[in-house]
């Protein structure tokens, strides 16, 4: 009950919960976001391109990606990836790869399936008028996307790409699976070790909560401000 | 690479001792398709609930909805997952707590429950989306008739709100099928969780995940195969 | 007031071929309030005292007063904004209004112990979107809210809506759904939706002003039967043509307030505001 919650069990463990933990997370999440959306688009120009075979795969890895639980993603990808380190050097044992790397590895490859969907349709949502009048002006592919179509659809999509980040923050949670040290983790650890379940997971929830809160709030009003000057 | 792959593993018998490793997996497809299911009928039912609220010109009402929605959005589903098997037993009264505890199939029942009220949290989102996109003369028309307002709800908005809303919901309905692996962390013995078990006790990893792979996508495709005969179903003649 | 309704003659069941060959029969003969609840003569029937509205700090009605008597039709008029969609909406407290109040046929609409869906229910509205309920076949739209709200029943709505549907010309279209329907036709369905509920008055708001316009006749000839027949109505309409035809009384309204409150021959003749002549002017140049 109530009565014997322990706080001194949380402001002990803050270093160690913020200094590794929150620092795991945070870091993982915006190098994952900021992968993600960079093949994400890649694979956005792909699927559009209509290029036979390109497209085709495209649309293959971001519908399979997209029917596939994260949690089964991360398995696929912790015993995956050593091999693939191994193909790629030519060694002939799978290579041992950090935790970190690992997980950036999978949730880059994972979130691109839907940064993709929303780039893609921000690209969809430039007027053709955009494209034919970069072309007029003698721009060729990259140069129109790169100039004057990604720029837009980056700019109209923005929100939604900050929405999936904080869903991509949360999801992060889920590399417990494998007992790595995210926030979540370290949480758990500490809830363990000291049989203190109840004060470490409401603490755990109520900071989830502060941040995810703040930042879809934030991501609300720069919503209407985008929506205001468009 | 040196990866003996071992495809006749399925047919092996599982260390458990019932059954072949298929088996294994089929059953915990079973899991998580059960879980799915009743996950997703209280997720329905509270979603509309929550969603009408969010609707409705009520400040309270709204404001209800609103702190329902931003709850189960902001935290994590794992987090989610522990507080209601970790947590709320050690909140309830003792003899309560002690007696969910020791419930059988736990693990499965709070799964429901879980994912039942975080998907919520979703549907209600879409369900206000589709009320919200009704042209405002719609809900006029049913008041100028003279319903009350569950009437026009019940009459008017809904039928024509869940029509709107029915590919957001579809993918709300995989998202939750989805969803279920997250309670492996629990103890649930869904797909996933069969996958990981027949890759530590076989170590043929990779046919392992190959093939609950293979099942996700079969059964994304029946959900979505279902939805389109859905759509086709309650489709209105003479609509765009 | 003109004539009393003719008792309404037996209906014809719609001919078999109606699937193959659907028609539109225009207005057919008859009465179309058959039925209606009956007021004694003069009696009023909307009484609109002294009335504002504001939208936050923005006023949109200010002290409007005026009257309909039992079987009056009454045309409001005025430019765009003005205030005239909403002050019919108040009529039946579709749009809640802050000051004075509204009676219908005896009935306070601004007062707790009314019963607001019971007295809207015998206010027929029309809309300018004509608002049919997308999901629901006509025949459905036509008797749900009499089985819904008067309680009658299945057999005894499914009557009293396929009358009035063949009474506006439209009986071989009952088992479709509005969206396959033209605008005109979508607009009578919606009358004969609200005359179903037998209502005391019928309140018609820019009724033909989302309609293209070789439509607008269907549904003003249906309008002129009713005022004909002794329906008390109040509409809100841009067409003057109508005003002359059937008013007798014209209100025009400009910035929230109502200007001029009429006879149709004064309004028409020598209307007494600038604010009208203007207006007048404008509309009828066309």
């Amino acid at each position: 009950m109530l009565s014997n919650f322990d706080f001194s069990v949380i402001l002990t463990s803050l270093p160690y919960l913020f200094g590794q933990g929150m620092v795991f997370t945070v870091s993982l999440t915006a190098m994952a976001a900021a992968g993600g959306v960079v093949f994400g688009t890649l694979l956005a120009m792909a699927r559009l391109s209509g290029i036979p075979g390109l497209w085709h795969v495209a649309k293959g890895y971001v519908e399979l990606c997209r029917s596939l639980p994260l949690v089964l993603v991360i398995f696929w990808f912790y015993f995956l990836v050593p091999y693939i380190g191994a193909y790629l050097t030519g060694s002939s044992t799978p290579i041992q790869v950090g935790a970190f790397p690992s997980a950036l590895i999978t949730f880059i490859a994972f979130e691109a399936a839907y940064f993709a969907e929303i780039m893609r349709a921000g690209i969809q949502s430039i007027p053709k008028g955009q494209t034919a009048a970069a072309q007029a002006l003698g721009m060729n592919y990259w140069q129109t996307m790169g100039n004057v179509v990604l720029p837009q659809a980056f700019r109209n999509m923005l929100p939604l790409l900050l929405t999936q980040t904080i869903v991509l923050f949360q999801d992060t949670s889920l590399v417990y699976v494998l007992s790595l040290t995210d926030f979540m983790g370290a949480a758990s650890k500490v809830a363990q070790r000291d049989g203190r379940l109840v004060e470490m997971y409401i603490f755990a929830a109520l900071v989830y909560f502060a941040v995810c809160f703040t930042a879809s709030f934030l991501v609300r009003r720069l919503q209407r401000r985008v929506a205001i000057i468009r | 690479m040196n990866y003996n792959w071992n495809w006749g593993i399925f047919f092996d018998a599982s260390p458990e001792g019932n059954g072949t490793y298929a088996d294994m997996l089929l059953s915990g497809l079973m899991w998580t398709i059960v879980t799915a299911l009743c996950a997703w009928v209280i997720a329905f039912c509270l979603g509309s609930v929550i969603g009408v609220l969010r609707t409705l010109p009520s400040k309270t009402a709204n404001a209800i909805g609103t702190a329902y929605v931003e709850l189960f959005r902001n935290i994590p589903l794992l987090v989610q997952m522990f507080l209601w098997y970790f947590v709320l037993p050690e909140l309830l009264p003792q003899r309560l707590g002690d007696a969910v505890k020791q419930m059988p199939d736990a693990p499965f029942y709070t799964a429901v429950v879980c994912l039942g009220f975080f998907t919520a949290s979703r549907v209600a989102e879409q369900v206000r989306a589709g009320i919200q996109a009704l042209p405002r003369g719609q809900r006029m028309a049913g008041t100028a008739m003279g319903f009350t307002v569950a009437q026009t709800y019940r009459y008017v908005l809904l039928p024509n709100a869940y029509r709107i809303i029915l590919p957001p919901l579809t993918s709300e309905f995989l998202n939750n099928l989805k969803n279920t692996s997250v309670a492996l962390t629990i103890g649930l013995l869904e797909l996933t969780a069969r996958a990981r078990s027949m890759q530590e006790f076989s170590f043929q990893v990779f046919e392992a995940f190959t093939a609950a792979t293979i099942l996700y996508v079969i059964i994304n495709l029946c959900v979505v195969t279902a939805a389109t005969f859905l759509e086709k179903a309650v489709a209105i003649p003479g609509q765009r | 007031m003109t004539s009393s309704p003719m008792p309404a003659p037996t209906v014809t069941t719609p001919a078999v071929d109606a699937d193959h060959a659907p028609k539109d029969d225009g207005l057919q003969p008859g009465s179309l309030i058959a039925g209606a609840q009956k007021a004694a003569p003069g009696e009023t029937m909307i009484a609109i005292d002294a009335i504002s509205k504001w939208y936050g700090e923005f006023q949109v009605l200010t002290n409007c007063t005026t009257a309909v008597a039992k079987g009056e039709v009454v045309v409001v008029c005025g430019p765009s904004g003005s205030g005239k969609s909403t002050l019919i909406k108040c009529v039946n407290a579709l749009e809640p209004f802050q000051k004075g109040q509204i009676t219908v046929a005896g009935t306070k609409v601004l007062d707790k112990a009314t019963n607001l869906p019971k007295l809207r229910s015998r206010v027929g509205m029309v809309f300018q979107h004509f608002e049919l309920f997308p999901h629901l076949t006509i025949t459905d739209n036509l008797t749900i809210a009499q089985r819904k709200v008067l309680k009658r029943g299945a057999e005894d709505a499914r009557k009293r809506g396929l009358d009035l549907l063949a009474r506006v010309g439209l009986s071989a279209h009952a088992h479709k759904y509005p969206g396959q329907l033209s605008g005109g036709q979508q607009q009578r369905v919606a009358i004969a939706r609200a005359l179903a509920m037998n209502p005391v008055v019928m309140l018609f708001d820019e009724p033909t002003s989302a309609l293209d316009p070789e439509m607008v006749g269907e549904v003003l000839d249906v309008m002129v039967e009713l005022a004909k027949e002794g329906m008390t109505m109040m509409v809100v309409t841009h067409e003057m043509g109508f005003a002359r035809k059937v008013a007798d009384r014209v209100i025009f309204m400009d910035r929230g307030e109502i200007v001029e409150d009429a006879r149709k021959e004064d309004f028409f003749g020598s209307p007494r505001s600038e604010r009208a002549q203007t207006f007048l002017s404008k509309i009828l140049q066309h």
